[in-house]
């Protein structure tokens, strides 16, 4: 647009239609009067010239300073002030913000220092015009009023503006767009954007601010019918009843459609049953009866239902399975045990497989993690055996799902070594007595077919059964209720503890112990009441302590009954095994706190029970390994004394031995008692031995001397008490060293065939090859009987060269770490898709969320800081302005009085030259 | 000082009341005999005021000295008449009566001689006393109170002056008391607690020992050395010594206020003692507490050199107790030990593992072998040593030299070839498979550069891999997994044994049923029948269980 300023504001002014040509008289009433008609007008005008003004004020807008940009695609909604490249109000905004400040600031400013306390607010109280009576009865008609609109809230007849008028979908009809715009200047459209709509910065802090100052208006409402308005809760409330509403409408239909449908069927029904069951109803029935057929077909409808549970409960509706051939039974049989002993294998390698088996390892791993911590190192010992249980972990995964492994009470009922508890014989009761043999009979030749090698079972049973103790002098009577031609009640009580176990086999000699035994299993069979279970626990704990006594009070022919009991252990074990292996490790523990190195033969026999009821090769076990601890324990530390302590250890050798026949694992305590055994023995003391194991210099009288012509014997239970071997004739304690030696060479010739494949095998035993040297030179000959002697030539000595010289040619040296190479770790480097710089791409999400924190606070702190500027400017302005005020009307009051003094002054200068004129002139007038 | 006097003159007689008053209660019950003791008492009681009241009843204090020089027959009455004789002197101390004057005149002059040699005999008395054992502590406690009272003011001196005699016979007769009890109360009560009296305790012992030289009897060498051994903490500087039971002399160079005289004491008392002779159980006792504290006593630590490189060569503990006490020399004073290492090398016997000092031992050797600038034949040789011991070792040695042997291959990776040594050529190749191999390994040989240990393999660890307790055998395992760890605390497997490896299993509760024997044991302790299949149990075959 050409022209200057002026010109072209006069012409928008002309556009605007607020300036004109001159009107006439006429046209201007016309005017008059539609302006007071449409009183918009006014308004509108306003508007207009408010356009103008911001047209013409450069300083308005604040825009980019290379002007709009190009267009481009984002995401942000376009408006046209952003296509106008305008991105602020600097003038609006300070306004704004100026207009605030006086409401707020300013308003503090003034009542500071100035107002205070309470403002007495009562109706009436500063109206003098009142009486007392007068203010009352307005106050209490002022509280009526004011409950009486709160109870009211849904009055209709109230015609409330609170209610918000009619409205429609939580809509007032008559909104304010309809009304013509009826807004004050800064309820413009543009005008709040400059803060508002460009960032939502500026207006959160907006949002702030007003929050903080509280402020009275809210002049930043944004206006409605803008998509994303938010709705209040009526709204949302209303919206959600109505839809219900709906939703139950539809639901309605629908059912009323199958209502619909369901009758049209019923009346079909029965042309349909008809049809189906193909019978002639007359029709006469047919049509009067539907009432009848209703009825039955509720009876038939029931009788079906039985039908069918009953069919379902049936059990020959299972489908059974087929009979077996014998072979398939061995095959199965063979089967079983071929994975039994697979399993055994795992556990020896200490492979960790299946779930049990984990737990097992994983308890082990606590069990180190114990023992450490006790040393007060828990975590670090922990880490120790980090590397290992990983890498176990690793290997033998977790994932590999629960394995079935056959519980033990099932493999109990089908096992032959069960013995013989069959549940006739439980139930018969009263015909126990007559076939009680006959039962165990057949139960045994079951059991014993089961497996085709076990027919000596029932021969031992047998034996143990026929064989009569009537001559017992402590024989009595136990129970009433009557006692087999042994002497042996049918009942007993089910001892709990091992008191209760001795008064109840009192007068049961110990040979028929397995009978008791037996018939005590039967008795309480869990099947036949559910505290049995209970019961035989306990019992079974029991019986393992009964065998400790009992083997403490031996006697060579109780033997064979003391196997029978340990099977019964064994096969309870099976149905207790937490039961049976507490009670062994209760018998360990008792033997470490209180006679570690002191065993007696109770000892010995429990710990071969160990032996022999839970398998010894695994890698870990929970009876097993304490118990080869026990034994270690006394074959490392012990110093033997007596013979007896010999013959205690040889035993304890033989067991160590017997345990480790399977999986082959060392034992050096053994390998060190039996060297020791050997020198202590010797007639004279080695001279020089090649190995690295402790000799302890035997008692006096140990060794063997001129015991030339004594026969060998083999080494008893009795040997092993120390009251047998302290005063005894001198032949007798020749011929059990004799034993002694016998016995620990023979062990030592077992100890190399089971471990001449270990690697360091040489070393072990080429201490054994001296002592047998030592043994078989010139100075023990004479005093060693001549078998013993040529066994030791013939046999011993080459068998171990022969091993030892084996073992030479296959040993090559260790080359243990073909590992693997250990990789150098590696990332996998991370990219983004979308990559934008403006983002900050930190993996670490807390530090990425604590820098977001704190460049908002960064920012709100700029904020903040900025808006403190303002205030304090502000402040100044404001003082200042009151001081430029106050000076002004002190210069203003100052002037007045100098005027005013001026004045009188001169009045009185004035007053006085007339004065002295008039004297003057009454003096001139005078002379 | 008079307030300290009067002090243990009240103390005294609270004691006494109480005794008494216990006396009393318990004689109205029980005998006629109370009568007597009580006369006694009041006897006593009189007399003593009559003492107080003037000069002219001194001679009472005789009559009271009589009473109690009788304390085998009547221990109680001899109790009071000493307590009783030690105010007295206390109080006749405290005035000064007996103290000499030059100008006193010739009966005062008498007087105080014949206080003087009550005095005396009142000691002898109370000495006496100690041999009893109802009487020692008390004893004890008023020869104490009466030496501190000679001190202050037996001589004329403002000074305190320590009356050396007389506590040189208090240290000598509580060496020869049979009572054990004063010998504690002593060393508890006040060679413990005051500086002064630990010094001259020192001395006196030392003059002890030397006057008697080797009439000393075992016993009590004994108690010389428990006396010695129980006085632990050396002070670290002059400023520590402020503990005193008598007021120490001002002057600041008074060797009781030097540390290093207080050393040379000890020292000089311990290199006493030590020059009798001692036994085998009480040298392990000073090698024990020879690093702890009697080395630090010494202010010439040297002097213990030839002590203990005697103990360091004679062999078994002692030289594993000794080897402390020259590892202390070695660092502390540079001692030059020839040879060290195959001294060292020597230890390794076959008790060493199953010693109770093997923990101990290990974490010295732990120290010696720490450094990885040794070399690698010699760490090999202690290696193989080791590994070979190890075969017949308990499970709690086994545990603790394999994480060590770890430690060491990180240190000196020469020497794991030990574990890993491949076969280079052909010839070598086929001379392992016509000949095997025989371990180049001398154990006989002394000198651990000498060994051959090098070349050789540990396969002891590996068979102590399948060791029959599973924990030794995974700790085994470690020399054949990979080296990931950088090194193994040495203190997490030392200090373990039988007892503490199966608490740490006992410990663990049952909870999963354990897995049973699933072979029925058909014969346990009979014989196996005549069937070809069944074979006897070893031990059927090799233990008689009587079955026919």
């Amino acid at each position: 647009m050409a022209g200057s300023q002026l010109k072209r504001l006069k012409a928008s002014l002309r556009d605007q239609g607020i300036i004109g040509p001159q009107q006439s008289k006429k046209q201007k009433r016309k005017n008059a009067e539609e302006q007071r008609a449409r009183p918009d007008k006014r308004l509108q005008r306003g508007e207009a010239l408010a356009s103008i003004r911001e047209q013409f004020n450069p300083f308005q807008f604040k825009t980019n300073a290379r002007g709009p940009k190009f267009e481009v695609t984002t995401n942000k909604p376009v408006n046209e002030k952003t296509a106008m490249g305008i991105k602020g109000r600097p003038g609006v905004a300070k306004a704004a913000g100026e207009e605030r400040r006086r409401q707020t600031i300013l308003v503090e400013m003034q009542r500071r220092n100035k107002v205070g306390g309470l403002i007495d607010r009562r109706f009436g109280e500063d109206d003098p015009n009142m009486s007392l009576e007068d203010k009352m009865i307005e106050r209490f008609t002022r509280e009526q009023q004011r409950n009486h609109k709160k109870s009211a809230m849904f009055d209709l007849e109230d015609d409330d503006e609170a209610m918000g008028g009619l409205t429609h979908l939580g809509k007032p009809l008559f909104d304010a767009e309809d009304l013509p715009p009826l807004k004050d200047d800064f309820d413009e459209e543009d005008l709040p954007s400059g803060d508002e709509s460009d960032g939502s910065r500026a207006e959160r802090r907006m949002l702030k601010r007003q929050r903080l100052t509280d402020a009275a208006d809210g002049p930043e409402e944004e206006e409605d019918g803008q998509p994303d308005r938010k709705k209040t809760k009526n709204e949302i409330y209303q919206e959600i009843i109505a839809k219900s509403k709906q939703h139950k409408y539809e639901r309605q239909a629908l059912k009323d459609e199958d209502d619909e449908l369901r009758a049209e069927l019923d009346e079909a029904l029965p042309e349909l049953q008809a049809l189906l069951f193909q019978r002639q109803k007359p029709p006469s029935t047919a049509a009067g009866a539907t009432v009848a057929t209703g009825q039955m077909k509720a009876a038939l409808e029931k009788d079906y239902d039985i039908r069918v549970k009953q069919l379902a409960a049936d059990k020959r509706a299972q489908p059974a399975e087929r009979t077996k051939t014998e072979e398939e039974v061995a095959e199965e049989e063979s089967n079983r045990l071929r994975e039994l002993e697979e399993k055994r294998l795992r556990r020896m390698r200490g492979e960790a497989i299946e779930e049990d088996d984990e737990e097992g390892d994983g308890d082990e791993e606590d069990g180190k993690g114990e023992k450490k911590k006790k040393k007060g190192k828990g975590a670090a010992a922990e880490e120790v055996y980090d590397p290992f249980n990983t890498e176990e972990n690793d290997e033998f995964g977790l994932g590999k799902g629960v394995k079935y492994r056959p519980t033990a009470t099932e493999l109990g009922f089908d096992d032959e070594d069960d013995f013989l508890i069959d549940d006739d014989l439980v139930a018969s009761g009263s015909d126990l007595e007559l076939e009680s043999d006959a039962d165990e009979d057949d139960s045994d030749d079951e059991a014993g077919s089961g497996s085709g090698s076990d027919d000596d079972d029932d021969e031992f049973v047998k034996g143990i059964l026929t064989e009569a103790v009537t001559k017992d002098p402590i024989f009595r009577v136990s129970e009433g209720k009557g006692d087999d031609e042994n002497g042996i009640p049918y009942t007993f009580p089910c001892p709990q503890d091992h008191e209760e176990m001795l008064r109840a086999f009192e007068g049961i000699e110990v040979p028929k112990l397995p009978v008791a035994v037996q018939r005590i299993r039967a008795l309480y069979h869990p099947k036949l009441d559910s505290k049995n279970k209970e019961r035989l626990g306990r019992f079974s704990q029991v019986l393992v302590q009964h065998v400790a006594y009992l083997g403490d009070r031996f006697e060579l022919h109780w033997f064979p009954a003391l196997e029978s009991l340990t099977r019964h252990i064994h096969s309870l074990a099976k149905s207790f095994p937490i039961e049976v292996a507490k009670a062994y490790r209760a018998h360990i523990q008792e033997i470490e706190q209180e006679r570690p190195l002191a065993l007696s033969v109770g000892d010995l026999l429990v710990l071969t029970a160990v032996g022999t009821t839970f398998p010894t090769s695994d890698h870990f076990h929970q009876v097993v390994t304490p118990a080869m601890l026990a034994i270690a324990r006394y074959l490392g530390q012990k110093i033997p004394q007596t013979l007896a302590d010999y013959a205690t250890g040889t035993y304890l050798a033989i067991l160590a031995l017997q345990y480790q026949q399977f999986s082959k694992r060392y034992v050096p305590e053994l390998m060190n008692f039996c060297l020791n055994t050997l020198c202590a023995l010797a007639p004279e003391a080695p001279s020089k031995l090649g190995g690295f194991f402790p000799i302890h210099e035997p008692a006096a009288g140990i060794r063997i001397k001129n015991a030339h012509k004594t026969t060998i014997r083999k080494l008893t239970c009795a040997d092993c008490q120390p009251n047998s071997s302290s005063s005894s004739p001198p032949a007798a304690s020749a011929s059990l060293k004799v034993a002694i030696l016998n016995t620990t060479t023979t062990l030592l010739k077992t100890a190399a065939e089971t471990w001449h494949t270990l690697p360091s095998f040489p070393e072990t035993f080429t201490p054994a090859l001296h002592i047998l040297h030592h043994l078989t030179s010139s100075s023990s000959t004479p005093h060693l009987p001549p078998t013993v002697i040529t066994t030791f030539t013939d046999t011993l000595t080459p068998h171990l060269t022969r091993l030892l010289r084996l073992a030479h040619l296959t040993r090559r040296p260790l080359e243990l770490h073909h590992h693997r190479p250990l990789a150098i770790r590696t990332y996998i480097p991370k990219f983004e898709d979308s990559f934008d710089p403006d983002k900050h791409y930190d993996p670490d999400r807390e530090r990425a969320e604590l820098a977001k924190l704190k460049a908002e606070h960064k920012r709100e702190r700029k904020g903040a800081m900025r808006e403190l500027r303002k205030d304090a400017a502000f402040m100044q302005r404001e003082n200042l302005r009151v001081k430029k005020e106050r000076d002004a009307a002190y210069e203003k009051k100052y002037k007045r009085l100098v005027a005013e003094i001026q004045g009188e002054e001169g009045k009185a200068a004035n007053e006085y030259a007339r004065e002295k004129e008039a004297r003057k002139r009454k003096a001139a007038r005078g002379r | 000082m008079p307030e300290a006097v009067g002090d243990s003159g009240v103390k005294a007689t609270g004691k006494r009341k109480h005794t008494a008053n216990g006396d009393v209660s318990k004689k109205k019950r029980k005998s006629e005999n109370t009568h007597d003791d009580d006369n006694v008492q009041t006897t006593i009681e009189r007399l003593e005021s009559e003492i107080q009241e003037s000069k002219k009843h001194y001679n009472n204090i005789a009559t009271i000295l009589n009473l109690a020089q009788a304390h085998n027959e009547k221990p109680k009455a001899a109790l009071a008449a000493s307590e009783a004789l030690c105010r007295i002197f206390i109080r006749l101390l405290a005035a000064g009566s007996l103290v000499k004057r030059k100008d006193a005149s010739e009966k005062d002059a008498t007087v105080t001689n014949w206080l003087r040699s009550r005095l005396e005999d009142y000691r002898r008395a109370l000495l006496a006393m100690f041999q009893s054992a109802k009487l020692a502590s008390n004893a004890l406690m008023l020869a104490m109170a009466l030496l501190k009272a000679e001190a202050q003011h037996l001589n004329d001196s403002a000074e305190a002056i320590f009356p050396r005699y007389f506590f040189s016979d208090i240290v000598a007769t509580i060496l020869e008391s049979p009572v054990d009890q004063v010998m504690e109360e002593f060393s508890e009560k006040f060679v413990d607690e005051y500086h002064d009296i630990r010094y001259y305790t020192f001395e006196a012992i030392k003059a002890y020992i030397n006057e008697r030289e080797h009439n000393v009897s075992e016993e009590i060498r004994d108690t010389v050395f428990e006396l010695l051994i129980s006085m632990e903490d050396v002070p670290d500087s002059n400023d520590d010594l402020e503990e005193f039971y008598i007021e120490p002399p001002q002057k600041k160079k008074h060797p009781l206020r030097s540390l290093s005289q207080h050393k040379k004491r000890a020292q000089e008392a311990w290199l006493a003692l030590m020059h009798l002779g001692l036994s085998k159980e009480q040298r392990k006792k000073v090698l024990e507490a020879m690093s702890g504290s009697i080395a630090p006593w010494f202010t010439q630590p040297e002097l213990l050199m030839d002590f203990l490189t005697d103990c360091y060569n004679t062999g078994g503990s002692i030289s594993l107790l000794a080897l402390s006490g020259v590892f202390y020399l070695i660092q502390e004073r540079n001692l030059d030990y020839p040879e060290f290492f195959s001294k060292l090398y020597s230890l390794l016997d076959a008790d060493i593992l199953h010693s109770k000092h093997r923990s101990r031992f290990f974490r010295l050797l732990d120290t010696f072998l720490g450094s990885s600038h040794l070399p690698a034949v010699m760490v090999a040789s202690f290696i193989k040593r080791l590994a070979r011991l190890a075969l017949n070792a308990p499970p709690s040695a086994i545990v603790a030299i394999v994480p060590w042997f770890y430690n060491l291959f990180k240190k000196h990776p020469l020497t794991t070839f030990m574990m890993h040594r491949v076969p280079r050529t052909q010839e070598e190749r086929d001379l392992l498979e016509s000949q095997g191999l025989e371990d180049p390994f001398l154990p006989d040989e002394k000198d651990p550069m000498e060994t051959r240990a090098i070349d050789s393999c540990l396969w002891e660890i590996v068979q102590l891999q399948s060791h029959y307790h599973p924990n030794v055998a995974t700790i085994a395992k470690i020399i054949s997994e990979q080296f990931t760890k950088q090194a193994y605390s040495l203190e997490d497997f030392l200090d373990h044994s039988y007892g503490s490896l199966l608490e740490a299993e006992m410990a663990k509760e049952v909870k999963k049923p354990p897995v049973v024997e699933y072979m029925i044991p058909k014969r346990i302790f009979t014989k196996a029948g005549d069937s070809p299949e069944e074979t006897d149990s070893l031990l059927v075959s090799l233990w008689d269980f009587g079955s026919p």
